[in-house]
């Protein structure tokens, strides 16, 4: 068993929102307003004409952070949300009444309501895409044009995501509500 | 691992019913797809073809994943040193392009007014009998002056299947998007250094990118290496543009220029590193050409900071500090060419200045400068052209100093429509371009389109030139045709081919089999016209007879091989180069030795010592073989031999109003997929960027509507109210509004600035002035 | 149990006061139809919810049914299971009550859940032991299967100790379920603004106040404000208690926000800030809920029933905009506070503003409650039957 994460160099992003529609493409994402797995958050520049503060400008992507201690499971009335294998955070669209809990849970907006299963839906890491068909990258990490994303086991202390967050500082979102993502933002 | 519940297959089944019923994802197509049962895992059970992209120019490296002919997915191919295993959000959405309901399926002939947007459908050999019936009269009427029929191309890696067609046609016009885009650099680098090379972004350590916007106008490999380094990890970045932009953003600095004045900010620039005597200086005394003359040029023309300064908004204190940045990093310091380049009337000389100003620092034709790497030749197919007596010259060939071989559109258009063409052009054929949303003033080009007799367009879509067409011709997309083996060179070169993943849909075809039936319903008829009109012809006819000249002038010859043949042959000298490229896409020699996965997301294509970082040895392609800092042959022509400063560059901007500027988006390109389900899904439509604190005076707030006029004309847009552009600017990005009601996501979405824009022309190659334009806004 | 026909079933006295209830009940009914009549046709697209607002108006009427349940069980047990001799005379009206508004509640809330069959299943399959959903969800069951009990041996086959028995086990399991609705945002570590103790306690108080106010309503009408001495005497000693309960509930209420705005903790001040300055909130929640039957009990010392009848009816107002703000304040702040694509303003307070067919569904829900409480007026003596408890 893995426990996969993903790490992000978030720095080099450059908000070209590839992995937005490699995710869409991937993973029949409808093209409708608030479907997405995954997003780019943009925090818009400071400062006055022609006095921007670049550092100020900053493009954040984010996906469900895959949490070991998911408010979103906890809070599911049939475990319709579960640990699947590797440490990934699944829906059983079987399962879900969709009572739309867990998207109120969930502390990262990293869910929404697929209008053509009328079940939740948010990222799945690819495991059932890509990763049960043996490859080991995800969707957006592969299409990355400044290959922002690492994407590995972070129990394997040889894998490269482990390698980095051993060897760089990170940071990581809502750290202190306890939901222990697994999303880490190189600095 | 376990196979988890797939939602994919959901989308299986909405693809495959799109294309029974030949329309679009409806909705209720998408919930009848729900039943589709699942074809379990992905990636084993799919056709895996190698293609490649061809949403934009780059033509990154892709891998269709096909199955019950129909592309699923369409992934980065690694194997590609130019595309470096990656695709951009465009690249993503090309299955949507594939799949567009509204996409061109059949020939069609004009059935009404031209611009009425009726059409009736026709037969493939309906619609090559209505051409030649149109040729042969026009033909006829002009005695065979092949050059009343023009011929303009978009880039496309058929582009020059069908400028065969154009060649063995015999006219004098060929017009391209080069006047629109990147004429005044290519050339101004090459007239300079000897070529427009490759920055070596992976090993620079120091970059001026001025009007480059690469991390949104996306160029390959560039916009990888590059802002894989800037924040944090060894190459710094100067930005320089009117805006900031999401380059700007990665930069180190951001230098907010006037509009225009580009080339004030170099001089001074190179007057400070002539000045300090930064530059370097075994270089320039090598291998510069003229440089004393320069250096008294600049030094005695008073080109300082503190004089730049007041023309470009720029501090002279940053000025200072760039320019000695700049030469303390060389040779491993770069000023970017740029690449759409057409912008005012000093563009040449500003690219002239850049090389010259990155030059100095040494850093050509090295690890980490300005590249001219290596190429890998393919076998021509050559075939003889006919030559036309009566042809005439190019009607524009004196509108600028240098009109190439590629024209200058708005010269061109300009001419026909005001009636100064010394004969008459009467008809146009046109190739993967849209000149109605990416010339400037709409409305001329429309005008000039309506005046034409034939009007032939080939596109996957119905643009806005379409509409205004008399024979619509659909060619099918790129993941439906196997298109001209392509070589790259480079730093690391390579060879590259777009391999079919399914047959063409509907009644299209690919540019190959559309020329081989013109070609092979006119060829005949129009060999009639010149024996009639061409006395060289009659000569011939008597001398050697008409089968054995018919032979010399007959039109099918390029296209009489099929696009797979013609591959072969192209790298026959390359062992194993066909297979593999049929295989994977991609070639170069020992590419299997050399290539390796060297991280998750990391590839080496070459070992570092075979890279072509140096090949010249210091012998620079221009005349002198060495740089050239003034070019005397030009100054006949009207041309400064060296770039310098004149008042009328300086464009005065009426208070109230703004100077407007143009360019690109991430998640568009240019006019060509503004149609896009995926792209608009993640942007709706473009908006006009306007200083924040001018906008509040004039009570304007996110999202409200405004007319934007200019002496072209006018268009209405959303207003979005930012820091990141001046007071006296405004922008939106190229490529929304279209007219055509036939693209019904794109018809009437946002700005169209083709029809603002002014269509002046700069000196040197006639390309269009793009930012040159005054604009007045009004909220409705 | 009263017999009964059709006939008689549908008639009433042609009283204003009457034809306006039976107009409103058939106009509410007619509009719960039609939305879930609109909701089975469009689905979700009906509603106004969205990503960052998955709960709307639905959520909240349900949590207004319920708490009026609780309240009415509460209430009813002071006398029934309590033993005070005034209030015995509640019992079956109030349990009644009960009944009635949890199932509209029931039923508001089956049109919010997107699967209710799958939900029956899963719930027993794969409960979710560690969802405060779950257990809210299967001790209102419960709930609603003891007080089924309750009344039928209360107002049916009368038995008194059964009665009571079965009346001790509702009102423990229905303490607890809704408890555990405070806890479904009370648990919220997402939301700060939500998240901790109060919400739990909170609904147990408000649930009394809202049996209160519910208790005057069906009395006024049920009298039509002619109050026999022995009804006069128990609804004076009502309205002492929810004079008090008011009280505690409007110290609470301050306590809160003042925790709240204290040190201007992230996201929890902002939210909490925003959301009492909204007319929601001061008139709706506080005015109406709670200053207006407050100031009329005070002023009045508890004597001016009639007064209070009326204030009631502004309080269940009130109580409705605490239920609404219940939900959209805990949904107030955007979980992320970074824009998604460039062309758009910065997420800020995520707004929300119910569709017809949510108003339809949801306000609908009254008229079911209007038309079970007829029928049950009907069908069974609401009254208290002379000797029967002694
Ligand atoms: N106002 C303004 N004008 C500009 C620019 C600007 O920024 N602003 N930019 C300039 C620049 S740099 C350039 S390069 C030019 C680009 O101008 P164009 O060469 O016209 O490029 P596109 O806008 O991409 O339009 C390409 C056309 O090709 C069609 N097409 C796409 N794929 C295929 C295919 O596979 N086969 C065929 N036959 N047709 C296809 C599309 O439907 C579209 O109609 O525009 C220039 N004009
Ligand atoms: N995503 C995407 N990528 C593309 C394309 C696309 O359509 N979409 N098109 C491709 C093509 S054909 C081309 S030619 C290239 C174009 O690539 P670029 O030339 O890099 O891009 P543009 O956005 O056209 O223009 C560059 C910048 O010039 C700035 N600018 C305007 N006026 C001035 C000025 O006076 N001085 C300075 N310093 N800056 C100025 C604009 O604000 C803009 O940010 O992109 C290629 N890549
Ligand atoms: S990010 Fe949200 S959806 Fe993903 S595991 Fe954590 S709580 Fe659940
Ligand atoms: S919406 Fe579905 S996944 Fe989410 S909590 Fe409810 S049942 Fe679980
Ligand atoms: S890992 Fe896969 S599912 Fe998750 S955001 Fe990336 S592409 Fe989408
Ligand atoms: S693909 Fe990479 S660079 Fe582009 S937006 Fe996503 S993370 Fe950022
Ligand atoms: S840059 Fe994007 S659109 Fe252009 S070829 Fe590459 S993937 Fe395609
Ligand atoms: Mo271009």
């Amino acid at each position: 068993m893995a426990r996969y994460g993903m790490a992000l160099n978030y720095k080099s992003c450059i908000n070209c929102r590839a992995c937005e529609s490699a995710c869409k493409e991937e993973n029949g994402v409808l093209l409708l307003k608030d479907h997405y797995r995954i997003w780019v958050g943009v925090k818009e520049a400071e400062g006055e004409f022609p006095n921007i503060s670049i550092a100020s400008q900053t493009y954040h992507p984010s996906q469900c952070q895959h949490c070991s201690n998911a408010p979103c499971q906890m809070v599911c009335p049939t475990n319709a949300t579960y640990y699947g294998t590797d440490g990934m955070v699944m829906v059983d669209p079987v399962k879900c009444i969709l009572c739309t809990y867990c998207i109120n849970a969930c502390p990262y907006d990293a869910r929404y309501v697929d209008q053509r299963t009328m079940t939740v839906d948010k990222c799945t890491f690819c495991s059932d895409t890509r990763l049960a068909a043996g490859e080991t990258t995800t969707a957006c990490q592969a299409t990355c044009p400044t290959k922002v994303r690492v994407f590995g086991d972070l129990d394997d202390p040889k894998s490269e995501i482990s390698q980095l967050l051993a060897n760089k500082e990170y940071r990581q979102v809502k750290e202190h509500l306890g939901t222990k993502p697994k999303l880490f933002y190189i600095v | 691992m376990k196979v988890e519940i797939s939602r994919r297959r959901f989308l299986q089944g909405s693809v495959a019913m799109s294309i029974a019923g030949g329309v679009g994802l409806s909705s209720s197509s998408m919930m009848a797809s729900v039943a589709a049962p699942a074809k379990g895992k992905l990636s084993n059970e799919d056709k895996k073809v190698a293609t490649l992209c061809e949403m934009c120019v780059n033509k990154c490296a892709a891998i269709a994943h096909v199955r019950n002919g129909v592309v699923q997915k369409l992934d980065p191919n690694p194997l590609f040193p130019k595309s470096r295993n990656m695709l951009c959000a465009r690249g993503n959405s090309g299955i949507r392009a594939l799949y567009d309901p509204d996409r061109l399926k059949y020939p069609l002939i004009r059935d009404g007014e031209k611009g009425s947007g009726k059409f009736k459908r026709v037969s493939w050999d309906e619609a090559y009998a209505y051409i030649n019936e149109k040729l042969t009269k026009i033909l006829d009427e002009e005695k065979d002056n092949r050059s009343t029929v023009a011929f303009c191309a978009g880039e496309g890696m058929a582009e020059h299947t069908f400028k065969n067609f154009f060649t063995m046609f015999g006219s004098s016009h060929f017009l391209n998007h080069a006047s629109l885009c990147l004429a005044t650099t290519v050339s101004g680098y090459s007239l300079t250094i000897g070529g427009y090379g490759q920055s070596d972004l992976d090993n620079a350590k120091y970059v001026i990118m001025a009007g480059a916007n690469r991390a949104e106008a996306i160029v390959t490999p560039d916009t990888m290496d590059f802002f894989k380094r800037t924040n944090g990890r060894g190459a710094k970045l100067i930005t320089v543009d009117p805006r900031f932009t999401n380059t700007a953003a990665k930069s180190d600095k951001w230098l907010a220029i006037n509009v225009g004045t580009d080339l004030a900010f170099v001089l001074a620039l190179t007057y400070v590193a002539i000045k300090e005597e930064r530059y370097n200086k075994a270089f320039v005394e090598n291998y510069f050409n003229g440089f004393e003359a320069y250096k008294e040029h600049i030094l005695s023309s008073g080109y300082t900071p503190e004089w730049a300064e007041k023309l470009t908004g720029i501090h002279a204190a940053d000025i200072y500090e760039v320019a000695r940045d700049f030469m303390a990093h060389a040779p491993q310091a770069i000023y970017y060419q740029g690449r759409r380049t057409t912008w005012s009337k000093n563009d040449f000389q500003l690219r002239r200045a850049q090389a010259i100003f990155s030059a100095m620092g040494g850093g050509v034709d090295v690890k980490g400068g300005i590249c001219f790497g290596r190429g890998l030749p393919l076998i021509d197919h050559d075939v003889a052209a006919p030559i036309y007596a009566n042809a005439k010259s190019r009607i524009e060939k004196d509108e600028a100093a240098v009109v190439g071989g590629s024209g200058s559109w708005v010269a061109f258009r300009n001419m026909v429509l005001e009636n100064r063409s010394p004969y008459p052009i009467r008809a146009l054929f046109n190739y993967k371009h849209n000149p109605m949303q990416n010339m400037p003033n709409s409305a001329k080009t429309e005008a000039f389109l309506k005046k034409l007799d034939l009007v032939v367009t080939i596109d996957t879509m119905p643009s806005d030139t379409v509409m205004l067409s008399d024979v619509i011709l659909p060619e099918c997309t790129y993941l439906e045709r196997t298109d001209p083996v392509v070589s790259y060179g480079g730093i690391e070169p390579s060879i590259a081919q777009r391999n079919k993943a399914i047959d063409p849909m509907f009644e299209t075809k690919n540019t190959m089999d559309i020329m081989l039936g013109l070609s092979q319903k006119v060829s005949k008829s129009l060999f009639e016209i010149s024996k009639k009109h061409d006395e060289d012809v009659q000569m011939a006819i008597e001398e050697d007879g008409e089968e054995a000249v018919y032979k010399d002038f007959d039109l099918t010859k390029p296209f009489l091989h099929s696009q797979e043949e013609l591959n072969a042959h192209a790298v026959e000298k390359y062992e194993g180069a066909a297979q593999m490229l049929k295989d994977k896409g991609v070639f170069y020699p020992n590419m299997n030795e050399y290539f390796k996965k060297v991280g998750v997301n990391d590839y080496e294509y070459y070992p570092e010592n075979k890279r072509a970082y140096s090949v010249l040895n210091n012998k620079f392609k221009t005349p002198s073989g060495k740089i050239e800092c003034a070019i005397p042959s030009l100054a006949k022509r009207g041309i400064d031999a060296m770039p310098m400063w004149k008042k009328e560059y300086e464009m005065e901007i009426p208070a109230g109003k703004f100077r407007f500027i143009t360019g690109r988006h991430a998640q568009f390109t240019q006019s060509g997929t503004n149609n896009n389900k995926l792209l608009l899904n993640l942007v709706p439509q473009n908006y006009a960027w306007i200083n924040a604190r001018v906008a509040k005076k004039l009570g304007i707030k996110f999202g409200d509507k405004l007319e934007v006029s200019s002496k072209a004309g006018k268009t209405t847009i959303k207003a979005y109210p930012t820091e990141k552009i001046g007071p006296d600017t405004l922008f939106f990005v190229h490529g929304f509004g279209s007219y055509s009601k036939a693209l019904s996501l794109a018809y009437n979405n946002g700005g169209n600035d083709a029809a603002i824009l002014e269509d002046g022309i700069e000196p040197m190659h006639g390309s269009t002035c793009l930012h040159d334009t005054i604009v007045e806004i009004r909220k409705v | 149990m009263n017999t009964f026909s059709l006939k008689k079933l549908f008639f009433f006295e042609k009283t204003p006061l009457n034809l306006l209830m039976a107009v409103l009940t058939v106009g509410l009914l007619a509009a719960f139809f039609a939305g879930v009549a609109n909701y089975i046709l469009h689905g979700h697209h009906a509603y106004n919810v969205t990503r960052q607002h998955p709960w709307g108006l639905l959520i909240s009427m349900y949590v207004f049914f319920v708490v009026s349940s609780t309240g009415l069980c509460i209430i009813s047990s002071i006398g029934h299971v309590f033993g005070i001799k005034e209030f015995q005379q509640i019992g079956k009206r109030a349990i009644a009550g009960a009944i009635i508004t949890i199932s509209s509640g029931f039923a508001v809330i089956a049109f919010e859940i997107g699967h209710p069959v799958t939900m029956m299943i899963y719930n027993v399959l794969t409960p979710g032991l560690t969802s405060a959903i779950w257990w809210m969800g299967t001790l209102y069951g419960l709930y609603l299967t003891f007080i089924c009990l309750e009344f039928f041996f209360l107002a049916v086959k009368e038995h008194h100790t059964l009665s009571k028995i079965f009346g001790i086990c509702g009102l423990l399991v229905g303490l607890a379920a809704h408890s555990n609705l405070g806890a479904v945002f009370g648990f919220l570590v997402s939301r700060p603004s939500a998240n901790g103790v109060f919400y739990p306690v909170y609904f147990i108080l408000s649930a009394m106040i809202t049996g209160c106010y519910l208790i005057f309503l069906m009395y006024g009408f049920r009298y039509k404000m002619n109050f026999p001495d022995k009804v006069q005497v128990m609804l004076v000693k009502l309205s002492k208690i929810l004079g008090m309960l008011l009280a505690v509930l409007i110290f609470f209420e301050i306590w809160k926000i003042l925790t709240a705005l204290y040190g201007d903790m992230p996201e929890r001040a902002a939210t909490i800030l925003h959301a009492v300055q909204h007319p929601n909130f001061w008139l709706g929640e506080l005015t109406l809920g709670m200053l207006i039957p407050f100031t009329v009990i005070l002023l009045s010392n508890a004597q001016a029933i009639k007064a209070t009848v009326y204030a009631s009816i502004l309080g269940m107002v009130g109580i409705f905009f605490m239920r609404y703000g219940l939900v959209h304040d805990t949904l107030l702040y955007p979980m992320t506070t970074l824009k998604r694509a460039e062309y758009e303003l910065a997420p800020t307070f995520v707004e929300y503003f119910p569709s017809i067919t949510e108003f339809a569904i949801g306000l609908g829900g009254i008229g079911l409650s209007l038309f079970l409480y007829y029928i049950a007026d009907k069908v069974f003596n609401l009254d208290e039957t002379e000797g029967a408890h002694h």
